[in-house]
């Protein structure tokens, strides 16, 4: 072979290398996230790395249902991630730290199980200071009942209660209402000259008067997209998953109290008075943050900002209470 | 009809009877496919059906309405997302467990429709179909009519060559 015939077959083979190569080795260095549902193993990967100040790209693909993606605590739109399509997401982190990525679309009775980590890594690395949750600060213990005493005979409205509220001059800080069940409220409220009702419709007005229409709504969108599922759209713990709740609590019983267990697993239920009128706002925050402790219940503390929660317990409290449109 | 074999030719009575007979039928399967139908005057008014999806399947998988009817399907999902899209209608809405979406259209397209789901829902999802029938089947009726005509026309040529 002459020299020049020698450099040209190198220069070609270089060439297709090149062409094949290049593209490849851009295609690994992203890779390609597959989601499935929980039973058949979630997010793979579901630990992904990435730095304060650096584009995070990733390529998701679903292998069976349509999932959703959204990140926890962050001000974003969720993308859904359809079977046979691959969508590509562009995250920007200011911070450092974990986060939480979860599926934000019904997958089936363990949707909530398919979540995964972003580990930020990068500076500042002096990590705010972050105040214990109020549950924690108030010694309040979770799985104890906090079961009203006393219910009021008919629904409280908060329509009535709103004059007698101004009247009587009656006001409850916002630190009051975070750390005082309904009942309490209503207990407090002895020493005036109204009666239980009334004291009940007093109740209410303040309950609704601690929300705001925006915050309401938000509230209600949230609990439809979130909690609807097991605990109904009308808050009576009957979605469409509660009865296969039950059936899963009964076959995966391992516990001392395998019984106990097993009532746990239904979800609660909202309109019941004794229950919902005997918990603080704080009270519902530690439920829905800490979730369920083996009840199926999901751990929102990661994906939920603080105010996200209190507009969904504004929300919940109005199964119980007639408010004004 | 058969053409007659040149041993057994019919006179030409006969062959009268034939063509007086064959009008007839032709005249009364015209009838049986064309007829304009007594317009039976059907007020329309709104229905609500309450449709349950689950993988794979819808229950109910047939809801009937007549035409000119005012139609709310209320979707709800038991498992995971599904939807619904309803043919030639080109109307489709979806539905998150928990989130029960409805859809409202007007039944102005008489005849027999699918509905199939338009969220991949799983390995069966190409087979989640259901059905939508507006008004009554008249096709069918008046193809059993036609069927019938050409028995008899055949059991009554069969008996004049006899």
């Amino acid at each position: 072979m002459k020299r020049p015939e020698l450099i040209a077959r190198f220069l070609i083979v270089t060439g297709i290398l090149l062409a094949v190569g290049a593209p490849l080795f851009l295609w690994a260095r992203t890779p390609l996230i597959h989601a499935r549902m929980a039973e058949d193993g979630g997010w793979n990967p579901d630990i992904i790395q990435a730095q304060v100040g650096k584009p995070l790209h990733l390529k998701i693909t679903s292998d069976d249902v349509v999932h959703g993606f959204a990140v926890g605590q962050m001000d974003m739109q969720s993308v859904d991630i359809l079977p046979g399509k691959v969508t590509d997401i562009t995250l920007n982190f200011d911070k450092p730290g974990i986060y939480t990525f979860y599926c934000t679309r019904w997958c089936g009775l363990n949707h909530w199980r398919m979540r995964g980590t972003i580990e930020v890594s990068g500076s500042p690395l002096d990590p705010e200071p972050v105040s214990p949750p109020l549950y924690v600060s108030l010694d309040l213990d979770l799985d104890a009942p906090h079961e009203a005493p006393l219910i009021p005979a008919d629904q409280p409205s908060a329509i009535n209660g709103q004059p007698l509220t101004a009247t009587n001059s009656i006001t409850l800080s916002r630190e009051d209402y975070l750390t005082h069940s309904p009942y309490d409220v209503f207990t407090e409220l002895k020493n005036t000259s109204l009666t239980e009702e009334q004291r009940w419709d007093v109740v209410a007005y303040i309950w609704q008067s601690n929300t705001t229409s925006v915050s309401f709504a938000n509230g209600k969108e949230l609990y439809a997209q979130n909690c609807a599922a097991c605990h109904g759209e009308n808050g009576a713990g009957d979605g469409v998953f509660a009865d296969d709740l039950a059936i899963a609590g009964e076959s995966s019983m391992q516990s001392m109290e395998g019984a106990m267990d097993m009532v746990m697993q239904s979800p609660v239920d909202f309109t019941d008075p004794h229950r919902m009128l005997g918990a603080s706002p704080a009270l519902l925050q530690g439920k829905i943050l800490r979730g369920g402790m083996g009840t199926g219940m999901p751990m929102w503390g990661s994906i939920f900002t603080e105010e996200q929660i209190w507009d969904l317990i504004a929300y919940i409290y109005s199964f119980q209470f007639e408010y004004q449109n | 009809m058969r053409p007659t074999p040149n041993t057994d030719r019919p006179t030409s009575h006969n062959l009268m009877r034939f063509h007086f007979s064959l009008l007839l039928l032709v005249t009364a399967g015209l009838v049986v496919a064309f007829a304009p139908l007594p317009a039976q005057p059907i007020t329309p008014q709104e229905r609500t059906f309450e449709i349950d999806a689950h993988q794979f399947a819808y229950s109910p998988s047939e809801i009937k309405v007549n035409p000119g009817d005012t139609v709310t399907i209320q979707l709800v999902s038991t498992d995971v997302v599904h939807g619904i899209y309803v043919d030639d209608y080109d109307i489709s809405v979806e539905a998150d467990p928990g989130q029960s979406a409805t859809l409202t259209f007007v039944a102005d397209k008489p005849g027999s429709f699918r509905f199939r789901c338009n969220i991949t829902c799983g390995a069966m999802h190409p087979f989640m179909i259901g059905k939508l029938t507006v008004g009554s089947n008249n096709w069918l009726y008046r193809s059993i009519g036609l069927a019938a005509l050409a028995v008899l026309g055949m059991t009554v040529s069969r008996k004049q060559k006899a």
